[in-house]
Formats: C-alpha cells, structure tokens, sequence
C-alpha cells in the first residue's frame, strides 16, 4: 500500500516537472522563431513571419483563415500567422499591455471606435508611410470608408471589415397589413404610420409590433449622422480634439423623440442589448421592421421563414439625407517593429483590398468591399441576382454624402460613450423625458472627454 | 416519514430537478437544431442531425482544445492538493513563532479578487518567458488559500495526541503526514480535487492573455471563438460544442458528487 503511494506520488512529481521542462523548451523556441512554436520555426525558416491579431469569430474566422492561407501560398517570402483574440474589446487589451514588446502582433484589428484610442496608445505605424514610399493609389478604395481611418490627411488603418447599419423588414407582414412590400419606410412619419398598421394588438397583448431599435449605441449615432449631426464639437473631433459632446442638440431629440413616442404608442418594442435576441424576436415575427447591421443581412435572409426586405435608415421627414457612417474594424500595424516585418504586413495588407479577395469577402461574409472594383467580379455579381437586399446595403453606403458628420466621431472615450447613450435609451423605457435622456448622456460624455483630455495634456 | 410528507418533498425535488436541468436540456436539444429553428424559438428540433457536432469539430480545433484544458486542469488540480496539503499541515501540526499570524494573512488573500493581480501576474509571466506554454497556464494557481484552509478545517480534527505518539514513535513528519493525515482526509482531498479542476476548466480570460497559438489554449476560447460578433451566431454549433465540453465536468460532478457534498459541509460546519 505505502509503495503504491510512493509510486503514484513520483509520478505526479514527474508530470509537474514535465510541465515545466516542456514549457523551457517551448519558450525557448519562442524566443528564436519570436511568438512560434519551435516546431514551426524551422518548416517557415527564411520565411518573414507576420502575426496578425484578430476578432473574427465563428464563419468569419472561416473565412479570414482562408483567405490567408491562400495568401500564405501564393507567395513564398512571408508566412502570416492569424490568432484570434477574443472580442475587439478583449483584443484591444491585451494589444495594450503587450504593445511595444516583442510579443506584440505585427497586424492588429481593432473596431472602428477604438482608432482614436489607437492613435494616442502611440505603439501604432500610420500605413501612409508605405502608402506614400510604394505610390500606392488609394483612390480605388471606397472613400466613405476609408475617410472614417483618416486623420489629419493621414490614412492610419486599413480598412477591412466594413457595415452600416440597415433597416429589415418583413414583406410577408406588409402585405398583410395592406401596405406595399416594395416601398419601405423612409421618413420618421412613414415609419410611424407603417408600425401603426404593422402592429397587432389582441386587448392587452401585442403579437407583432411595428419597429425596433437595439439597445446599442451604434444606432443612435447612425441616426444622428443620417440627419447631419455632429457626435462631438470640433467637427466630430475631425478639426482638433473633441471636447464637448453635441449629440443632444434637436437632431438627437428627433431620434429620441421617435424611440419615446413610437414606445408610448406601443408600436415600438424593446429588444435588450443582445444581437441575437433582436433577430429572435425578428424571426419570430414578434416585430416587423428593426435596424440590423449589413453584415448580418445575408443569414437573416437565410434564416427567415418569410421574404426579407431591406431598405435604407429612415430620417425625419424635413431633414436631407447625409448617409451612413462606416462600422466594422480596420487593421492597424505595429510601431517598434523591423522595418522588413512591417513591409511584410504591408504586403499582406495590400493583398487583402484587392478587388478578387474583397469580393471574395463580401459575398462570403456580408461585410463590403472596400475595393468597389470587387463589385464588378462575376462571384459578386451571381451573389446579387440571389440576394438583391446585398445590393441595397452597397447602394446606401455609395450614396453617402462625405462629410464630417458621415465621416464618424473621433474619441477615444467612445465605448464608455456608447455605454451612456444606452442607459438614456433605456431610460426611455421608463418613462423618462427625451431631452432630460440625452443632456444625461452628454454630460457624462463631457466627463469622460475631459479625463482623457487631461490626461493627453500630461 | 408520513406519505404526505413524503410527496410534498418528492415533487419539491422533481420541481427543482426540472429547473435545473432545463437549459441543459435545451443547450442538448439546440445542438441538433438548424439556423432558423433555434431563432424561431423551437424547444424541440424538427430533424435529427449531427450535422452540428461534425463542423464544431472542423472549425476549431476542439480535440486539441480539449486536450489542453484536461491537461491543464489536472496538473493544477495535483498542484493544488500537494501545495495545499503541505500548508495545511504545516499550519495544524508543525508549531512556530507567529503560525496564526501568517495563517489570517495568508487567508486574507482571499479577499483579494483574481481580476485585480491579473496585470502584475501576467507581466511576470511575460518577462519569465512562459507566454504560450502549460506553465503560465498552471504553476500560478498552485497556492490555493481556500484550498489550504478547507485541509486545514479537516487536518484540525485528527488529535494532536496522534501526532505527538507519533513524534514518541520517532516517526518523521512526512510519514506521519502521508500514512495517517492523508488517508483520514480523503473525502476533502477529492472535494479539493474536483474544486480545482472545476474551476480550471472554465477558465477564459487568463488563459485567453497567456495564449497566442491553438496548441496550448483550452477549450472555453474555442467556445468564445464559435460565437460571432456583428453576424448572427451558429448556435446549434455553439452548443454543440459546449455539450461536448460540459461533459467532462459532469462526469466528474455525478462521480464525486457524495464526496463533494460531504466536504463542502464538514468545512462550513466548523
């Protein structure tokens, strides 16, 4: 009995000190290859290894791997290696507390909301530098997103995953409701004319409601910059650091006056913060019209029992039409790294906008192109005639008037924004006054700008 | 026990069974559901398929995933005990100066929570060189304070007379410590065992930091991984998947459950 023990205790002994004499030898071999495994240190030897970080989860991972891969075959010099890091959020933290050290990635993807913090981490290379070294002509991307990564005339990211926001409806339910399947609301008073007859009410229960807007800052500031509303002062914080926030001016009111009414009509319903469980609700027919991203048309399509329209984002009835901001993540390169690993990323990046890998992407995934030559590819083209609501989404973007208020809000604070612009939503829900909503959110807004002002001063 | 009793007890016990079964249930029956059935809010699916369990095996690496976290799992749970064991018993039996002393501030750390050594933690990790390998993943868990302090509820019930005729006897400490405390403790040791490497397995956010590469992350970053932001998610998939890495954890859970109950109460108790 006691040399069983003895046995079983030297064998767990052993395997701790495998654990660690494993790890050694592992970490050692990540020091040679920088951030591989030793095994592939010597099958990519000569090669210029390119980490690129990313958030892409579930078939979009699918499909960034296949697309590297082919990239890593068509060319013998350079190896990318994709590693998914989490949610853009999860990501961006570890890119900070790793940044500038040599387990930093070469290529890093962040969200659209993150350039500015990006910007002032000051462990990012702009990629105007090679833009301008290789006479790059960016002319061929689509300006209305690459104008959201430009900063001062400085192109500082490469856009990659793009959307905007969409409104979806259900052309089974407008036909039943006796309105025309193919006319969608444009204006706040067709949209609230619309859910009005899109709405079934049984006494005290609702079966179907009208719209829906999730709970998500992204919306709020679609709206606002449909109508040409700034997010911040300083031109969006385009002309100079934002200081003062300005989405609660009557531009704002009109997207929240249009969430506070059509609730307290009770055409409107409130689908939580989740994605998912908007387009549950959706897909169930518990709504009839709602604000998706572009991205996520294609599976709604899919998904839905009924026929799927897709239409652009109602504004008020006396506003003029701007467009839509880009969302999505751009990629971003590494400062403080060999001059030969940036060129290989920059290699790689290029390869990534052209027009057979964007169009590849778009049809794949739903995101744009942000090479519109893309569009012109016959995969494109096929994809279309089976999914015209794809067609919409490009459209809408294309229509876009540039401008500062289309271009985006720059501020570094902005999740924490975001997250203000939320709870005056919800406060909606309760009851509370529109105007008293937003000067809440704005405030704390203004807050939090002059904490990160301060703190950029210093 | 009267009948009555006896029915008003069962139906509270089914009722709570029914209650916490349900999502487990529904994760099971989700994993063979198709896209549109799940978000139409069906319960049961319309057909029958492993279509869901073939692509959460292609898309991620869930064998190797799965691998990492029952390795990781068990060299922190054998950590633990041995780690824990030790200061138990150096802390009931082995006098010396100022032993409460160290004992409350070595169990204050508990109030410390993980989230708030993570960055120091991982800088460390970093500068030693362990990113991307098994030793960040296990060797900074192996000092359990409630660990040691569970042991020690339970060394403190072997009379100390024992100890003393063994130091008469002239028995070492070590075979005192390995032929009388650990036999007697086994019923803590497993609630141990199955405590650590519960919670090692649902780990995400520290192996999510230490890892760059498939080869040593654990599954629940697959999970994380199967999930899409921006477009709708797989959920069938999703599920799938986690129905193949709750299994392991419930195996565990139904084998050691009489054990686990015993231990957990023995240390509230006293």
């Amino acid at each position: 009995m006691k040399n069983k023990f003895l046995i079983i205790l030297s064998a767990l002994l052993l395997l701790v000190l495998g654990a660690c004499s494993s790890s050694q030898s592992n970490s050692k071999g990540s020091e040679e290859g920088e951030g591989t495994e030793g095994a592939k240190t010597e099958e990519t030897a000569g090669k210029q290894e390119v980490v690129f970080w990313h958030a892409m989860s579930g078939d979009l991972e699918t499909v960034l791997k296949d697309i590297v891969a082919d990239f890593n075959a068509s060319q013998e010099d350079i190896e990318v290696t994709p590693v998914f890091q989490g949610t853009y959020e999860e990501a961006l933290t570890k890119f900070n507390t790793v940044a500038g050290t040599k387990d930093a990635p070469t290529i890093m993807q962040t969200f659209e909301v993150g350039t500015k913090y990006m910007i002032d981490s000051g462990h990012v290379q702009p990629v105007q530098k090679f833009i301008d070294e290789d006479n790059y002509d960016t002319s061929q991307w689509e300006s209305n997103i690459s104008n959201y990564y430009t900063v001062d005339g400085e192109q500082y990211s490469m856009p990659f995953n793009s959307s905007t926001p969409v409104l979806i409806y259900n052309k089974d339910a407008f036909k039943e409701a006796g309105l025309d399947p193919e006319k969608a609301p444009m204006t706040y008073s067709e949209l609230k004319d619309a859910s009005k007859k899109l709405t079934k009410a049984d006494g005290g229960e609702t079966s179907q409601y009208g719209f829906s807007i999730l709970n998500y800052g992204w919306f709020f500031e679609e709206m606002l910059a449909g109508q040409g509303g700034h997010y911040v002062d300083n031109e969006n914080g385009r002309n100079g650091n934002a200081t003062k926030a300005t989405f609660n001016d009557e531009l704002g009111l009109n997207v929240f006056n249009l969430i506070s009414d059509m609730y307290n009509e009770g055409t409107f319903y409130n689908v939580g913060q989740n994605w998912d469980d908007m387009r549950a609700a959706f897909q169930s027919g518990k709504m009839a019209m709602y604000l998706d991203s572009s991205a996520g048309v294609k599976t709604i399509v899919d998904n839905a029992e009924f026929e799927v329209g897709v239409s652009y984002l109602p504004i008020p009835d006396e506003a003029d039409r701007q467009g839509v901001i880009i969302g999505g993540a751009s990629v971003w390169m590494s400062s403080g790294i060999e001059e030969e690993k940036q060129r290989a990323a920059w290699e790689f990046m290029k390869y990534l906008t052209t027009p057979e890998v964007q169009a590849d992407w778009h049809v794949k995934t739903g995101y744009f192109a942000i090479n519109p030559a893309a569009y012109e590819q016959d995969i494109v083209k096929e994809e279309w005639e089976k999914y015209p609501q794809l067609k919409v989404t490009v459209d809408q973007l294309s229509e876009t008037k540039p401008g500062t208020a289309t271009q985006g809000a720059l501020i570094s604070v902005f999740p924490e924004s975001r997250q203000k612009v939320v709870t005056a939503m919800e406060n909606l829900y309760q009851g509370m006054d529109p105007q008293e909503a937003l000067d809440q959110a704005a405030e704390e807004t203004n807050r939090a700008l002059e904490v990160a002002n301060k703190k950029q001063g210093k | 026990m009267s009948i009555t009793k006896k029915i008003v007890i069962y139906s509270l016990l089914i009722l709570s069974f029914l209650i916490m079964m349900f999502p487990i249930f529904y994760a099971l029956m989700i994993s063979f559901m198709q896209g549109g059935e799940v978000l139409r809010g069906n319960i049961i699916p319309e057909t029958l398929t492993l279509e869901n369990y073939q692509s959460a095996f292609e898309k991620v690496p869930l064998i190797q995933y799965l691998w990492n976290s029952f390795y990781v799992s068990s060299v922190v749970m054998l950590g633990q005990i041995i780690v824990s064991s030790l200061a138990a018993f150096a802390f009931v039996f082995v006098s010396f100066k100022g032993r409460e002393f160290i004992f409350f501030l070595f169990i204050s750390t508990m109030m410390i929570p993980w989230e708030a050594t993570m960055v120091p933690n991982f800088l460390t990790i970093q500068k030693l060189g362990w990113l991307n390998s098994y030793s960040s993943l296990t060797i900074p868990f192996f000092a359990l304070a409630f660990g040691t302090f569970l042991l020690r509820q339970q060394f403190k019930t072997i009379p100390k007379e024992l100890y003393e005729a063994s130091q008469v006897a002239g028995i070492s400490r070590f075979r005192f410590f390995w032929n009388v405390v650990l036999p007697v403790s086994k019923t803590s040791l497993i609630t141990l065992g199955i405590y650590s490497f519960l919670t090692t397995w649902n780990m995400y956010l520290w192996p999510l930091l230490v890892t760059n590469n498939e080869s040593v992350r654990t599954v629940q970053i697959g999970l994380k991984q199967l999930q899409s932001q921006e477009i709708s998610t797989e959920w069938g998939v999703v599920m799938a998947a986690v129905v193949v890495v709750i299994l392991p954890t419930l195996i565990l859970l139904f084998l050691g459950q009489k054990r686990l109950q015993k231990g957990l109460t023995q240390g509230a108790l006293k």
